[in-house]
């Protein structure tokens, strides 16, 4: 039975797709076409990820296939005061996609700020070269039938370049806004840091009304040699929303990626990692934090590959689950033959604070070479009863002290975020959230 | 230094001998008719001729597992002897009656046989390919109304028993080695504690396979009731041919009311030689049930053969306020592949579980920990600590680290805590300084590695597994 929904949605989705192909084709950019038409190849001899798929074990996307929503076609026109909350007021560069489409009105970027941001499309055409070398290389769609999707259906998306030694002051800001139910949209974005830039990036999905629909989303991300970029990552979809997200980052020799991922929204909710330390001395620290309720789901799986020696990598991942609410994490460090002197430390920790939560984590190394130091470790546990008791001996009442513990270990991620006026939002938002009366 | 030392990794395997006995061995191939067959040969009642063919029906709707960070050549199952015994196979009335090449045979394996001529205060069942050819101390052991016998013996003797606790830990179609077992199993050790005995000596068993083309399929069911406690040693060894046997075996612990089980391992099968040729796919399910309230179980293994070695002594804690242990050196050099680590589920309340893996990987060989915490919404403050380190000798081995944990419950707590090492110039510069040579030093910084796990064996397993590992790598460090 499950095949046969299976089957029917990815076919019905080829049927779409031929029939967009036909229509959007770009004979400018043949390029494009090719890559699309090969990821949709794929999509047929690919087959959507059940629970015997070890890398999907815990996610059951059943209630995905049985909704299909329908690729946005019309954004709504939104105006700067709907989309007021979500813009940070420190950050004057913005991207904003609505429903899948660039928004010329809503976004701006600083043009003495050095950096080129704006979407692919009209992108490609100035940087045809530098965007055809990166764009769909790097996210890997032959074995993932979600990036082949989103790559099959890429039509825009957000494309940043920061030329070489610039040095971004102000961050920037990529919004993708969902307006109406119901819907899929495939967000996309290139960022491509020359040699010796530096910039800090914030990626952001919301939604403006608490609905169904599903969120397919790839980034691609590359870091030449020396290279640093500092990459926020916000998930607030609405509370019955689907996000699917891939992000691939490559970091050249002597390049420093830095990166915290919050988790806050969706029903069903996966976000996938993967980092090539694909030069000496590359650098990378990802750290996490998924809060979750209710019945959300929440998946977390990252892949750091140390391709090459003294790479250095450092992740912290934390979840808290409430009520029903379900985290998966799994982590995967890998060190090829050769990358010797590879330091790199993995910590996954858990809170449940609910009996009817759950976590499943599964922090990995696979290694092959011999002079390295690794370590990975994972707790799952409740509040400490000693911390509890130490707050209430100094007057605290207990719900206060649970809230205060149980947002100060989310605070430990948030703390890491650099960009003032979002850590104040997420302060709140984590403090609103692990209030519990 | 390596150039120095490297002459000593190509150690001969002093097991690797062939013991000349004619032996009653059963047609290659597997069907009903070799299940029968062996079920008759062992003139065993219908009931377990029906488990054994329900299970034989089972493995045939099962495909071979995939998941496993090992690589093998597809195992030939009706290429594989299903049955094979030393002849004659007669009721022995005293040692003295053993074949006389047998009992050589273990002499030169250093297996006392002899009760008198035994040193260790340890009564052995031996098990020689498919059967069980002895066993020492076993009026000694009657006299407190322990039951220690081979299973075959015990199915003849002691059906109920058997009936009653076979194939409940290790359902018959748990996993497509177990199914196997449970279709063709030939022998194995069974060990019945009564209540409120504690076992007075060590109880062992000693695996050998001889014949080249046969697989050894054993399976040990040990009991302990209320009270009871008891530790069992295991150990095994092969001879050297160029082909790979199938080693399955299926090993259940029941634990009732505040019983002890505690079972050591040292396995040092075959290993293929240098060039990843030949040795033994040790591919065993081993699983205890605690059962009763404050019953403990306890898994030592030391881990030194086999060409790949894959299993996961496994705790269920049912129990209220029950303990499962798990203590692992996992040693591959060579080719040697090794996938082996342990499941707890907790189930019971209070239950506490402690999990402490090493694994040494030299040469060109693999070893992976692959284990599961599991915390069912039962197990109210339920307690877990696993602690993994991996040692990696050489820059063409591996080292892989799998935990799966999975929590439904928010009283529990479990921590996990693995590393990646290597020996570090730094310390054999130390011990050189205070006149030790690197070959010495490291035998002294793997001993210390794997301290905590050799604390947990009976001491002449501990000393033997501290030869052993010494041997193993000797040479595999410079």
């Amino acid at each position: 039975m499950s095949s046969v929904i299976k089957d029917d949605y990815l076919t019905q989705l080829i049927a779409s797709w031929k029939a967009e192909a036909a229509a959007s084709a770009m004979p400018a950019m043949s390029w494009l076409d090719q890559l699309r038409t090969s990821a949709a190849g794929r999509i047929e001899a690919l087959r959507l990820p059940t629970t015997r798929d070890e890398e999907w074990r815990f996610t059951d996307i059943t209630p995905l296939k049985s909704a299909l929503f329908p690729r946005a076609s019309v954004a709504s026109s939104l105006t700067g005061s709907d989309i007021a909350r979500y813009t940070l007021d420190d950050v004057p560069n913005r991207v904003v996609f609505v429903d899948g489409q660039f928004s010329a009105e809503l976004s701006s970027i600083e043009h003495d700020s050095g950096v080129i941001a704006g979407n692919l499309s009209s992108l490609a055409r100035e940087h045809t070269a530098t965007v055809a070398h990166h764009l769909g290389r790097l996210a890997d769609f032959q074995d993932d039938i979600f990036v082949a999707l989103n790559t099959a259906f890429l039509h825009d998306g957000v494309g940043i370049i920061i030329p070489a030694d610039v040095s971004a002051a102000a961050p920037i800001h990529v919004l993708f806004i969902t307006s109406q139910p119901e819907q899929t949209t495939y967000p996309r974005c290139l960022v491509i840091a020359e040699p010796g830039a530096r910039a800090t990036l914030v990626e952001e999905y919301v939604a403006l009304r608490d609905a169904a629909y599903l969120t397919n989303s790839v980034m691609e991300m590359h870091l030449a040699r020396s290279a640093q970029v500092q990459h926020m990552r916000v998930q607030r979809e609405s509370q019955q929303a689907f996000h699917i997200a891939n992000n691939t980052t490559v970091i050249a020799p002597d390049a420093c990626y830095r990166a915290v991922s919050l988790t806050l929204g969706a029903q069903i909710s996966r976000y996938s990692q993967n980092i090539v330390l694909a030069g000496e001395h590359a650098e990378c620290a990802i750290d996490g934090l998924t809060l979750i309720a209710g019945k959300q789901l929440a998946d977390t799986h990252t892949f750091i590959d140390h391709a090459k020696p003294h790479g250095r990598s450092q992740q912290l991942h934390k979840c808290i689950a409430d009520d029903s609410a379900r985290g998966v994490f799994s982590g995967k460090i890998m060190v090829r033959p050769h990358a010797q002197l590879t330091d790199s430390r993995q910590m996954s920790r858990n809170l449940l604070l609910s009996d009817k939560a759950r976590v499943d984590t599964k922090p990995q190394l696979e290694i092959f070479a011999d002079d390295v130091k690794c370590a990975h470790g994972a707790t799952i546990g409740q509040l400490d009863k000693e911390a509890l008791f130490y707050l209430r001996s100094r007057g605290l009442s207990d719900a206060a002290a649970r809230n205060l513990l149980t947002y100060a270990f989310g605070g430990e991620v948030i703390n890491r975020i650099p960009v003032a006026s979002l850590k104040q939002q997420l302060e709140k938002l984590v403090l609103v959230s692990t209030q519990v009366n | 230094m390596s150039a120095a030392l490297q002459h000593l990794v190509n150690q001969p395997y002093k097991h690797g001998f062939v013991t000349n006995i004619e032996s009653d061995v059963a047609p290659k191939g597997l069907n009903e008719d070799v299940i029968r067959l062996i079920s008759s040969k062992k003139n065993e009642p219908e009931w377990l001729l029906a488990f054994r063919l329900e299970a034989y029906q089972r493995w045939l709707d099962m495909t071979e597992p995939t998941w496993q960070n090992v690589k093998h050549p597809k195992i030939d199952f009706q290429a594989i002897s299903y049955y094979s015994a030393p002849k004659p196979k007669k009721k022995l009335a005293s040692m003295d009656e053993v074949d006389p090449e047998l009992l050589r045979t273990f002499e030169k394996l250093g297996v006392p046989m002899h009760e008198r001529a035994a040193l260790a205060w340890v009564a052995v069942d031996v098990i020689f390919d498919s059967v069980s050819v002895a066993t020492t101390y076993k009026e000694k052991l009657a006299e407190v109304g322990i039951i220690f016998c081979s299973i075959s013996e015990a199915v003849q003797h002691h059906p109920e028993l058997v009936k009653q606790y076979l194939g409940t830990v290790v359902p018959p179609g748990d996993n497509f080695y177990a199914a196997l077992n449970s279709a063709v199993f030939t022998d194995g050790s069974f060990c019945y504690i009564p209540k409120g005995v504690k076992c007075p000596m060590d109880l062992s068993t000693y695996f050998r396979i001889n014949t080249q083309e046969s697989g050894q399929f054993e399976r040990t069911l040990i009991i302990a009731e209320e009270g009871a406690s008891v530790s069992y040693l295991e150990g095994c060894t092969a001879p050297q041919f160029d082909t790979n046997q199938l080693h399955a075996a299926v090993v259940e612990l029941v634990a009732l009311d505040n019983a002890d089980i505690k079972y050591s391992t040292v396995q040092n099968w075959y290993a293929g030689d240098e060039n990843g040729v030949g040795g033994i796919y040790n591919f065993v399910t081993k699983r205890g049930l605690a059962k009763g309230r404050n019953s403990r179980i306890s898994w030592t293994q030391v881990e030194t053969g086999s060409a790949i070695t894959w299993k996961y002594p496994s705790c269920i804690l049912r129990g209220e306020n029950s303990v499962g242990e798990f203590y692992s050196v996992a040693v591959t050099n060579h080719h040697q592949q090794a996938d082996t680590g342990t499941k707890m589920i907790h189930i019971g309340r209070n239950t506490r579980s402690t999990i402490v893996s090493k694994g040494i990987s030299a040469g060109q060989s693999n070893s992976s920990y692959r284990g599961l915490v599991r915390i069912a919404p039962t197990a109210t403050n339920a307690r877990n600590y696993s602690q993994c380190d991996s040692m990696l000798i050489g820059s063409q081995c591996g080292a892989h680290t799998f935990p799966y944990i999975q929590v439904q419950n928010n009283s529990a707590q479990v921590e996990h805590e693995a590393s990646t090492s290597k020996i570090g110039e730094d310390q054999l510069f130390y011990f050189a300084q205070r006149g030790i040579d690197a070959e010495e030093a490291v035998s002294m910084i793997i001993n210390g590695f794997c301290k905590e796990v050799f604390q947990q064996l009976p001491l002449e397993f501990a000393v033997e597994a501290t030869k052993l590992l010494s041997f193993k790598l000797e040479g595999s460090v410079g």
